[in-house]
């Protein structure tokens, strides 16, 4: 079969041309398929739109789709053809033609302009390829640029040169080297926090010990006595810096552990390798009275604490049981009940005591008058020779002196003569007599032997007692960092630790042992060794948020908090009553709640604060509550009213 | 898509995802530094390592899908390991970090992460949804169909304008001529219609707004009412009705347009983002050890 397919184009002018093209083969077949005999471009036409076929000396249209196909306006599966059927195959029409001499058949074909594209369609069908203008990978140049340049590029200005990083860390917005900070600084380097080139002197390389040394010329590590197993580590490889906690000094066991677990080589010193379980006993430092040939020099032995109880050698008597009796004590004015404080005081700063003085702590007391008659009059203390040359001119000056109503006198004197020479003697000597028999009664009865261990040498006649020297110990431990101050809880009292009660002499030695420490510390170190060994256990009271810092939505607050006191092992307490949350049956809690709620400031007045110790201090314990020590710590507590917090309450 | 990729190879990537995240924070709770935990210790060092190979496979995604002849795992197996991967991303960082946040260029590394994770967990969200929210939307047919049925409509109501007169062949042609769908990606992600149509006005012409072929609509409706010729008046009706059929395939093709392009969308803040977390992350890298 010869068919003759008749192209036919409309110009803009509204020209027709025409192509003729002649095809011999059995079936026409017309669609959308690239193997068809008339290729339509059309998405409307099938792959297989139909087929013509020669049937019984005609010609016939037939397809297997269900549709049909439109021949003539009606949907049909088979239809004769014949000259003028107009045949529809999408949007094209295709014309049956009367066939030219030799053709069998002939189709007319009108190609449509826009046949199969749809002019909807390039406006969206292609995807997204810009946003305002932009491409993906224009965005990305330019994100990546933006943080480049905030980030590295203008901060990076500040390693030019001292002049440029002084000018832009002065100019507002502009970012300066500060966003590299990874984390604060201690407070002790709050000087040149802002200065990073004065540790970081040369950049890509660590931190110098020269840099340290630079401030810390006379520390003992630059010094040279840092011990010899540092080698070559460095200052910052254990005072690390910009973390936060800010931390200079880390408490961390394998600090210790890493060279005490045997025993350091070369040394006695025993092994440690846990606070709680492998920790030799404490040794003291004490003060002992070596005496060579009349004269005392005092020297410093060590000893284990354990084998030292009864071995102060103070040279001092003393009884503390009887001075702390809750009855109290016989003083001038009748029985006085002391507590410790009366004698013992903190010194500044709260870490060490004052030591404890005659003249202040004991002499209200122990008087060292002589003369009932005249209880002014006293001795010196802490010189026996004085002692008795004062007693010898005050009997002297009382035999002698200018006192008409002196019986004494009057016995000696005959008014307007002078004394003899042997009358003075003989006066003199009674005076000694007098002080001596009075000297007596002080150093071995009354005053003296109170307190000192007193010894008659009879030989001396002149000066017949001894009092031995005292020294009281000032440093029992002087390697140890301790602070009666951070001890100042209502759990900790001081006979809780030193006993005093219990002691009747002054040759026992009241210090705790290491239990004492492990009674408190036990617990929460072994919590905390856990997660962060010597880290701080306990939450150091809320942290209100410092100016400029985003306070964080309540919730998301609490669940961070939460995480941060896990993370740290600190130990949860509320915030409202202030006690540890699994220290407080919950029923008393609601009622401590319901109490006193606990105000946080607004917003807008919330500023950074420091931690007071006294807040600390009630965070950790149950009890009763107290006033804070100062007035100012309580005016720093936040006092307006309203009962949101932002940090987790265990109510 | 939900299927195909969140649940690949019975979620092999998700085990992986997990098991990585629990030796990680198994061997930081173990972990016992001198120091506060951060990103200097061994441990910092090793997961800050590990984070930054993460980091570049990840984005490496975005090389393999278009290389069509690799042999190196199939797209929808990275797809998987590249979703369940990135979720675990912020926490091996976090760890990594030492749980160690301030306002400065490292933890600016950090939330640009959380935003690309972010962007990426919406992103698996549309692909999870949309694809069936769109098959749902255009009632079974694919958008060509939609757009041949458009096609359908103009040409007849071409026809039918033709025997109306030149007004309405005029009208009807501009209205066909000015179909506007999306163009602007902002125009594509709300799906606004801003076709017009010129409609012949006191012996001149005006330009109106034609959303939904509304303004088409009325002024049919007013020349059939001012019609006195019944004939004309039911060709007119025919003519309405082609174009509320009209109406109804543009508002089809308008929510087709805007689910599309929401899938599209989401990668332009996925892709930049990625970007600029490199930066931060070769900015925080250098930082850290410039002043070291």
């Amino acid at each position: 079969m010869k068919c003759l397919v008749r192209f036919i184009t409309r110009g803009a002018g509204g020209a027709v041309e025409h192509a003729d093209k002649v095809i011999d083969t059995d079936s026409l077949t017309i669609g959308r398929a690239t193997d068809q005999t008339l290729h339509v471009r059309d998405r409307r036409a099938r792959l297989q739109h139909a087929r013509i076929e020669s049937r019984d000396g005609g010609h016939a249209i037939v397809t297997g789709a269900l549709a049909g196909v439109t021949v003539n306006g009606r949907s049909q599966r088979e239809a004769t053809l014949a000259p003028g059927d107009e045949i529809e195959v999408g949007a094209n029409l295709l014309r049956v033609i009367e066939p030219p001499a030799g053709i069998d058949f002939a189709l007319s074909f009108e190609l449509a302009d826009d046949a199969g594209e749809h002019h909807l369609a390039p406006a969206w069908s292609a995807p997204v390829r810009t946003l305002a203008g932009f491409g993906k990978r224009r965005l990305s140049w330019l994100a990546a640029g933006v943080v480049v340049l905030l980030a590295f590029a203008i901060p990076a200005l500040t390693l030019l040169g001292p002049g440029v990083a002084k000018t832009l860390r002065s100019v507002p917005l502009l970012p300066d080297d500060s966003v590299w900070l990874a984390g604060d600084v201690h407070r002790t380097h709050a000087s040149v926090a802002t200065e990073c080139e004065a540790c970081h002197a040369r950049p890509f390389r660590r931190v110098p010990d020269a840099a340290c040394g630079a401030c810390h010329e006379s520390h003992r590590h630059a010094a040279g006595s840092a011990p010899p197993v540092l080698g070559e580590m460095r200052c910052a490889s254990c005072h690390l810096e910009h973390n936060e906690p800010p931390q200079l000094i880390s408490e961390h066991q394998g600090l210790c552990g890493d060279c005490h677990a045997d025993g350091p080589a070369g040394t006695d010193l025993p092994p440690a390798s846990d606070f709680l379980d492998d920790h030799p006993p404490f040794r003291v430092s004490l003060s002992v009275p070596v005496t060579t040939a009349g004269t005392t020099e005092w020297q410093t032995e060590r000893r284990l604490l354990e084998q030292a109880r009864d071995a102060e050698r103070s040279n001092l008597r003393f009884d503390h049981a009887l001075h702390v009796d809750e009855d109290g004590v016989i003083g001038p004015d009748g029985r006085q009940v002391l507590a410790c404080q009366d004698c013992h005081r903190p010194e500044p700063g709260g870490a060490r005591m004052q030591p404890v003085r005659m003249d202040e702590h004991c002499s209200g007391c122990h008087e060292l008058s002589f003369d009932p008659q005249d209880p002014s009059r006293t001795v010196p203390h802490g010189d026996p020779e004085g002692v008795l040359q004062v007693l010898i001119e005050y009997y002297s000056a009382r035999l002698l002196g200018d006192d008409a109503t002196n019986g004494a006198q009057q016995r000696l004197r005959r008014p307007g003569q002078a004394l003899t020479r042997a009358d003075r003697d003989r006066v003199a000597a009674e005076a000694r007599a007098q002080a001596l028999t009075v000297a007596a009664d002080l150093f071995e009865r009354r005053a003296c032997v109170n307190c000192h261990e007193v010894t008659k040498v009879q030989t001396d006649a002149a000066m017949p007692w001894r009092v031995q020297p005292v020294r009281l110990t000032e440093r029992f431990f002087p390697h140890a960092r301790f602070s009666h101050a951070a001890h100042d809880t209502d759990v900790a009292s001081c006979d809780g630790c030193h006993a005093a009660s219990q002691s009747g002499v002054a040759t026992d030695l009241l210090l705790p042992g290491m239990d004492s420490c492990r009674d408190c510390h036990r617990q929460r170190h072994r919590a905390a060794q856990r997660r962060r060994p010597g880290r701080q256990h306990l939450h150091p009271v809320p942290r209100l948020p410092r100016p400029g810092q985003a306070v964080i939505p309540r919730r998301v607050g609490a669940a961070w908090s939460a995480l941060t006191c896990a993370r740290r092992g600190w130990q949860p307490y509320c915030c409202r009553c202030l006690r540890l949350a699994a220290a407080v049956p919950r029923p008393l809690h609601r009622a401590l709640i319901r109490r006193r709620r606990r105000p946080v400031a607004p917003a807008s007045a919330r500023t950074h604060q420091p931690v007071s110790r006294w807040r600390m201090s009630r965070a950790l314990l149950p009890g009763p509550r107290r006033k804070p020590p100062r007035a100012a710590a309580r005016q720093r507590l936040p006092s307006s009213t309203g009962s949101a917090t932002s940090w987790p309450c265990f109510a | 898509m939900k299927a195909s990729i969140l649940a690949y190879g019975g979620r092999r990537y998700l085990w992986l995802a997990l098991l990585v995240t629990a030796g990680i924070a198994g061997i930081y709770l173990v972990h016992d530094p001198q120091e506060p935990p951060n990103g200097g210790t061994v441990l910092g060092y090793t997961l800050g390592a590990v984070a930054t190979a993460l980091v570049l496979w990840l984005t490496a995604f975005g090389i393999r899908k278009r290389r069509y002849h690799s042999t190196q795992g199939t797209v929808q197996g990275w797809l998987s390991a590249h979703v369940y991967l990135g979720l675990a991303l912020p926490l091996i960082v976090l760890l990594h970090a030492g749980f160690q946040l301030g306002p400065n260029v490292h933890t600016l590394a950090f939330v640009l992460l959380l935003l690309v994770v972010a962007s990426g967990i919406v992103g698996v969200w549309f692909y999870a949804n949309y694809p069936a929210r769109m098959s749902h939307n255009r009632g079974g047919a694919n958008r060509t169909e939609l757009l041949d049925q458009l096609d359908d409509i103009d040409e007849r109501s071409r026809r039918a304008a033709n025997s109306l007169g030149e007004d309405f062949r005029d009208a009807i042609a501009s209205g066909i001529a000015r179909t506007q769908l999306g163009g602007t990606a902002w125009s594509r992600l709300t799906g606004r219609d801003e076709s017009q149509v010129v409609l012949p006005a006191n012996g001149g012409s005006r330009v109106a707004a034609n959303a939904g072929q509304e303004a088409l609509l009325d002024w049919l409706a007013d020349r059939q009412a001012r019609s006195a010729d019944a004939h004309e008046g039911a060709a007119i009706g025919e003519l309405s009705a082609l174009l509320r059929n009209k109406r109804r395939l543009l508002k089809t093709l308008a929510g087709d347009m805007q689910l599309e392009a929401r899938l599209a969308i989401w990668l332009f803040a996925h892709v930049p983002l990625t970007a600029a977390l490199l930066a931060a992350l070769v900015v925080h890298i250098v930082t850290v050890f410039l002043y070291w």
